[in-house]
């Protein structure tokens, strides 16, 4: 079965309610945007009298969403929001009132809590003279394609919890992550890729917290086959996909035939439509063996466009391979990267390792929301950069230890940018206070960024629910608001 | 919301009296009302809606409730409002405030509110009406009521009848104009009960025996044989363990590895011994505390200490504690209550009768087992049983007595030297400590880390030669005992805290936000505990099992149900609450539970029951009419088509090859896994070392299962990361690659061509051999040209290339190769097996 028919069969009671405005007509619109859609629901709707409907529900601004994942909490302070106070303030005891009823991981010793001024420079950059630091020049020159948001806040202080808060919008492990919503509403839009795909790299010094743990691409309780796809970054992004040795594409295409004829009989006999989706299921996995190399295979793209992405490029499993990856993965029909980059945990190292991480990942960041603008590919997808919390802007350590600076983990304020599709480039919304310490305006929680992603896939998160245990599930639990000031 | 509310209620109480004149229905609700059933059942058709529209602002949870309003609640939902509206009234629906509300199409009025973006169906509006038509009669929910065994119903067509399990489902049938689907053939038939019984094929010998056998009780002769075999506790393990959240690291951070298999074991030969379900339960719940327990009793109570142990850097220790207190709870209430507490954590549970309080009540019983929630002894966590021999245990017990000592002296030393948070004044030097180390000091001394000590110790070197001597012994010590404790085989179980910990509601779900403190109890809505009963996970247990509980023995029977026919008579198989579906069959599921309950929880006997109805011995065959009708064959007019599990996949691979090592229990083994396959999770830091010989052949109950990185072979299986009982099935790209190109099913491909090269001398008798050996039957006519046709062309794809091409196909896995066979027949025939071991009909139960 399609995935938009599939989900219509699916789809719980509630969905009735979208007989309302935004119902048939929303369902309508979307599906001009793709007329395979408009096929099977119109289909559908008339088969089951209007007592279902699907998603999108209005018409989406990206069809296809980029999540370059920052695993450990980049430090905001250090990188997108300017604290020229942290540095007058260096040395200094934060004051109490800033910590009072706060908490923060059990490695810092909260004794003593010295403020710690921001170890980068800034500069602005752009139309709009944003403040970017000089860790970052590439993301620095691309300002205005971006919107920043600095009023980030969550509700968890340790890695696994808020990494999973913030792809699941539950702190416990067993939701559905964003990815797995997206293809389970909207399905996929090729044969030959999977329509959720998960993409891994690391720095060498990463250490405790960033585990990639599957859950962070789980379907939850949706079914499983809306599961990240996770593209390993070794010699096999999809494990079982070689054909055993001696064993040619002709022979594997004799093997396949074999195996769908003996199945049509079965399937005659039998008349069980699930023998036909093993039939399809076999053929795509026999497009895969192909697509996949062939999507991993760089050797079709110029070296301009290598140099692009900066040196370590051609690195299996290194951010900048990810972030091509991504590229080539939503050019050939993938809805859904998570790209998960692990070693910004900077607890001790941040005078040693933060240039080196901003190092890996500057380029091949700011290259890929290029490449994508020079392809018009912008304006339907979305890049989305960014932690699971901010860090402290006091310090961790010693401040007689230079070398061992460190922040630590900081749910109360961090910044994550946006790219491309529905967003308004080259802006900044939300503030800190002079210590980037609590958001002051337009707080954005991890449930409003969750609903305003929704809302530009053409969802709205609040209609779009699971029943499960008894429960309606959604992305966004029972909070969230669409962050309407940031949309173009 | 609440101030729109109230405003709404002035508003209603103004034109209140308008509204209550008009008495027609719309449209659209007439038309639905007059096609609804002759009766309305108020826990079958009013309650759902209820539940699932109402309860969320107008439910049991206070602190959510709006208008004072509770529809939950049948003195409340009749009684009269503060504004003196009644919500509901007897026999007269258009004076009842909520068919008003329902049905008006004003809104500012309309129910539920427009902005809640729930909204009511025409039939649901009419079913509402026409029960308080009928008198409103108001019924507890259908779970709580003790099942009672109603007369078996008659049927028509009685000769169909195998035994009761038919009478119900059969009179369900005819009551739509329906019947029984011919019976599976006797070769199909078998194999459905080889894979539900023992999760193996039949062997061809057992195919001949049971096709030449033309007794009456040939099928019955099978199914007893079945279920005295050793294989039989295997298969039933397995979900068991998937139940039991088990796994054989802790997950999480550096997923340390655990002990647990030796309660593997003791799962198994439980199934296999018939264990009654009741002794299962409290031995698995409560052995610890039963008098004079056994090891074995006590072993069995692992299954509380299996969920993951999250030992991040970090973490907070009691926080650890109390999750897992949680997960055990949880893990309780699904398997045995079917209910879902977890939503009780946080508040009331909004649709179910469970208070927050009750959660805490319930998480009381768990609460109180004297782990710490730290995690030093990573993956043998205190406490556990030694099974080491005594000697071992000896040793150990002078390095605990040595390491107690210094621990005894340090903390001494300690008390003296720092008092509250004077230590950093006091000692410069440990400003430079990172928390972590610093909070060494704060733990007891002989539960100390020594990686962080280490930082502590060089930081007090200088200044404090004798504090840091004394350290370092102390370091030294929890080492030797750490590693020794490290060769034992230490299994993680509960015991009891001699003096109670005290247990407070958590705020919020929130560890350390204690609210009031409660002890042990029951939820209310449940039967209350005996009077005698002991106030622990004894007397929990005992009441779990004890004949008057309502829910205990539906949910067994049902997750069994589940097993054999795809899913359960309650669909949602972790859920008997308000919000899960209802029984299809419900005086069947009654029947069943109140007849195991009676003939002593006996699993072996329920099992036979099933396998021998009707019902279950129906062909699987779907026709285009009866698939329009009943896409979910929810009537249970055909038998069930369902893919395997993936484990019973491979197992049938191995057992095919005859290459399945048929020992039962042990240690977990390392069969073909990719190379590499735990360098991504662990950083490299953790290496994959597949097993020989024998290991690669185990039955996949015995795989290690590593919780960050679980066998790579299997799909659709529960992660192991929490409790579940609800089997999953999907169809992807991905399980096509692993059967295609898996060494397991590679190799087992070729050994399976190999024995047929070996018996058989025609290439139509190998063809044959081979088929016969991975489906239990012969080709057709028209199915053996297609095999014929393959070979030939396998066969002349090997021989247009080099050699080498067949020998490497034919050299996969460790199973040695026969060298005396002709090594292009060899390829071709062992790629031929791989293709009928990649038919859907293989994988399928049928």
């Amino acid at each position: 079965m399609n995935p938009i028919e599939e989900n219509y069969a699916n789809m719980t009671r509630r969905s009735f309610f979208s007989k309302t405005a935004l119902g048939i007509g929303g369902l309508a619109l979307g599906s001009l945007l793709n007329p395979s859609l408009l096929s099977a629901a119109t289909k559908k709707m008339g088969s089951l009298a209007g007592d279902n409907f699907g998603v999108p529900h209005f018409v989406p601004k990206a069809k296809r969403v980029i999540h370059l994942f920052q695993n450990g909490a980049p430090s905001h302070v250090e990188l997108f929001d300017y604290k020229p106070k942290l540095r007058t303030w260096h040395g200094k005891q934060t004051p109490s009132e800033l910590l009072k009823g706060k908490k923060f991981s059990t490695m810092s010793s909260q004794s003593n809590t010295p403020i710690l001024g921001n170890i980068t420079e800034f500069k602005q950059h752009g139309k709009n003279g944003t403040w970017v630091s000089d860790f970052m020049p590439h993301t620095a020159a691309i300002a205005d394609e971006l919107c920043f948001i600095k009023s980030m806040h969550t509700d968890h202080v340790n890695h696994a919890p808020a990494i999973t808060f913030f792809l699941t919008g539950s702190g416990l492990p067993g939701r559905p992550s964003t990815g797995s919503w997206l293809s389970y509403g909207l399905g996929k839009m090729t044969d030959n890729l999977p329509a959720f795909v998960v993409l891994t790299s690391l720095d060498k010094q990463a250490n405790c917290g960033q585990l990639f743990y599957d859950y962070y691409w789980g379907s939850g309780f949706l079914p499983s086959k809306y599961q990240g796809v996770k593209f390993r970054g070794a010699k096999d992004p999809v494990l079982y996909l070689k054909d055993p040795n001696g064993m040619s594409r002709e022979m594997r295409r004799t093997f396949l035939n074999g195996v769908e004829e003996l199945n049509q009989m079965n399937l005659k006999e039998y008349g069980d439509p699930e023998i036909q989706t093993r039939i399809a299921q076999y053929e795509m996995a026999y497009q895969m063996q192909v697509s996949v190399p062939e999507l991993t295979d760089f050797s079709d793209e110029p070296q301009h466009i290598l140099d692009m992405y900066g040196p370590n490029v051609t690195k299996k499993g290194s951010f900048a391979y990810n972030c091509l990856m991504s590229r080539r993965l939503i050019e050939r029909g993938t809805r859904f990267v998570q790209l998960m980059h692990a070693g910004w945990d900077q607890h001790t190292n941040l005078n040693t390792q933060l240039k080196k991480q901003c190092e890996d990942t500057d380029q091949p960041s700011a290259a890929l929301v290029k490449d994508l603008k020079q392809r018009g590919l912008l304006d339907d997808t979305l890049v989305i950069w960014g932690g699971e919390f901010g860090r402290t802007p006091f310090l961790q350590g010693s401040i007689d230890d230079k070398a061992h600076w460190g922040r630590d983990h900081h749910p109360y304020a961090f910044t994550t940018w946006m790219a491309g599709a529905g967003v308004k480039p080259g802006m900044s919304y939300g503030k800190t206070d002079d210590f980037g310490f609590n958001v002051v305006e337009n707080p954005v929680h991890v449930h409003d960024f969750q609903a305003t992603l929704m809302h530009l896939m053409g969802i709205d998160h609040e209609k779009f629910t699971f029943k499960h245990q008894g429960r309606r599930f959604r992305l966004t639990d029972v909070h969230g608001n669409v962050i309407k000031d940031i949309l173009s | 919301m609440k101030i729109y509310f109230l405003t709404v209620l002035k508003i209603v109480f103004l034109i209140g009296l308008i509204t209550s004149c008009q008495s027609n229905l719309p449209k659209d609700v007439e038309e639905a009302y007059d096609k609804l059933p002759e009766k309305i059942d108020y826990g079958f058709d009013v309650k759902p809606i209820l539940s699932d529209r109402c309860y969320a602002c107008h439910g049991p949870d206070e602190d959510s409730r709006y208008g004072g309003l509770r529809l939950d609640d049948e003195e409340a939902a009749f009684g009269m409002l503060a504004n003196g509206k009644y919500p509901l009234i007897r026999n007269k629906p258009f004076e009842s405030e909520v068919v008003k509300r329902i049905l008006s199409d004003d809104p500012a009025l309309t129910m539920p509110t427009p902005e809640s973006k729930i909204f009511l169906t025409a039939k649901e509006k009419a079913i509402i009406v026409k029960w308080l038509e009928q008198g409103g009669e108001w019924k507890p929910h259908w779970s709580f009521i003790k099942p009672q065994k109603q007369a078996l119903p008659v049927v028509t067509n009685r000769g169909l009848v195998q035994n009761p399990i038919d009478n119900f489902v059969l009179a369900k049938l005819e009551r739509n104009k329906l019947s029984f689907s011919e019976k599976a053939d006797k070769t199909t038939l078998l194999r459905r009960v080889y894979f539900d019984l023992i999760g193996l094929p039949p062997s061809k010998q057992a195919v001949d025996n049971f096709l030449n056998d033309t007794s009456k009780n040939a099928f019955e002769k099978v199914v007893d044989q079945l279920l005295t075999s050793p294989r039989f506790g295997e298969r039933w393990a397995w979900n068991w363990l998937d139940i039991a959240r088990y796994a054989d690291t802790n997950g999480f951070q550096g997923d340390p590895e655990r002990k647990m298999w030796p309660w593997k074991t003791w799962v198994i030969n439980a199934f296999n011994n018939n264990m009654p379900y009741d002794q299962f339960t409290v031995e698995q719940l409560a052995g610890d505390l039963l008098p004079n327990a056994t090891t074995n009793q006590v072993l069995a109570t692992a299954f509380n200490r299996n969920h993951s142990f999250n030992g991040e850097g970090g973490r907070i220790i009691e926080e650890t504690r109390v999750e897992n207190v949680f997960d055990r709870l949880e893990t309780t209430g699904t398997v045995w209550l079917g209910l879902t507490f977890k939503c009780t954590r946080c508040h009331d549970h909004k649709f179910d009768p469970l208070t927050q309080k009750e959660y805490f009540q319930f998480y009381d019983y768990f609460n109180q087992t004297s782990e710490t929630g730290d995690s030093e002894d990573r993956g043998m966590i205190t406490p556990v049983l030694d099974l080491s021999n005594s000697l071992k245990k000896e040793e150990l017990k002078k390095l605990e007595d040595y390491l107690k000592k210094i621990g005894e002296e340090v903390a001494q030393v300690e008390a003296k030297k720092f008092k509250g948070d004077e230590r950093i004044e006091k000692y410069p030097a440990l400003k430079k400590l990172s928390g972590s180390a610093l909070n060494q000091l704060k733990i007891q001394p002989s539960l100390r880390s020594p990686y962080y000590m280490k930082e502590l110790i060089q930081g007090l070197e200088k200044s404090d030669p004798i504090y840091v001597g004394k350290l370092k012994e102390l370091s030294k010590a929890i080492n030797k005992r750490r590693g020794q404790a490290r060769k034992h085989l230490r299994v993680m179980v509960m015991d009891e805290l001699k003096t109670p910990r005290t247990t407070y509601v958590l705020g919020k779900g929130i560890f350390d936000n204690h609210l009031d403190s409660v002890t042990s109890g029951v939820p209310a809505i449940l039967p209350p505990l005996a009077k005698d009963a002991p106030k622990n996970r004894l007397g929990l247990a005992q009441w779990l099992v004890s004949k008057e509980h309502p829910l205990t023995g539906r949910v067994t029977v049902n997750r069994y149900w589940q097993e054999f026919f795809g899913k359960g008579l309650v669909k949602t198989s972790d859920d008997f609450g308000l919000q899960g579906s209802l029984p299809t069959h419900p005086e069947l599921l009654d029947w069943l539970a109140v007849d195991f309950v009676e003939n002593g929880w006996n699993l072996k006997r329920l099992f036979k029951q099933i396998v021998s109805s009707r019902t279950y011995q129906q062909a699987s065959k779907i026709t285009p009419e009866l698939y329009e009708l009943d896409p979910e064959n929810k009537l249970l007019a055909r038998g069930l088509r369902r893919r395997l599990p993936s484990w019973m996949i491979r197992d049938q691979a191995l057992f095919a090859g005859e290459l399945l090592h048929h020992k039962i229990g042990g240690k977990p083994v390392k069969p073909y896994q990719p190379v590499g396959i735990w360098d991504e999770a662990t950083f490299g830091k953790q290496k994959y070392k597949q097993g020989k010989g024998a290991d690669l052949y185990r039955r996949t109950l015995y795989t290690y299962w590593k919780r960050i990185a679980g066998p790579t072979m299997l799909f659709d299986n529960p992660a192991r990361q929490s409790c579940e009982v609800k089997p999953l099935l999907t169809n992807a790209p991905q399980h096509a690659l692993i059967t295609m190109n898996d060494v397991t099913y590679l190799e087992a491909a070729r050994v399976i061509a190999q024995n047929a090269l070996t018996a058989e001398q025609t290439a139509e008798k190998q063809i044959e051999y081979i088929f016969r050996t991975i489906t239990s039957r012969k080709p057709t006519v028209e199915e053996q040209q297609i095999l014929n046709k393959k070979l030939k062309e396998f066969k002349e794809e090997f021989k247009n290339k080099d050699i080498a091409e067949a020998i490497n196909y034919v050299s996969v896995g460790e199973y040695p190769l026969d060298e005396t066979l002709d090594k292009i027949a060899y390829a071709s025939f062992s790629a031929l097996s791989s293709m009928i071991l990649n038919l859907d009909e293989t994988i399928t139960k049928q």
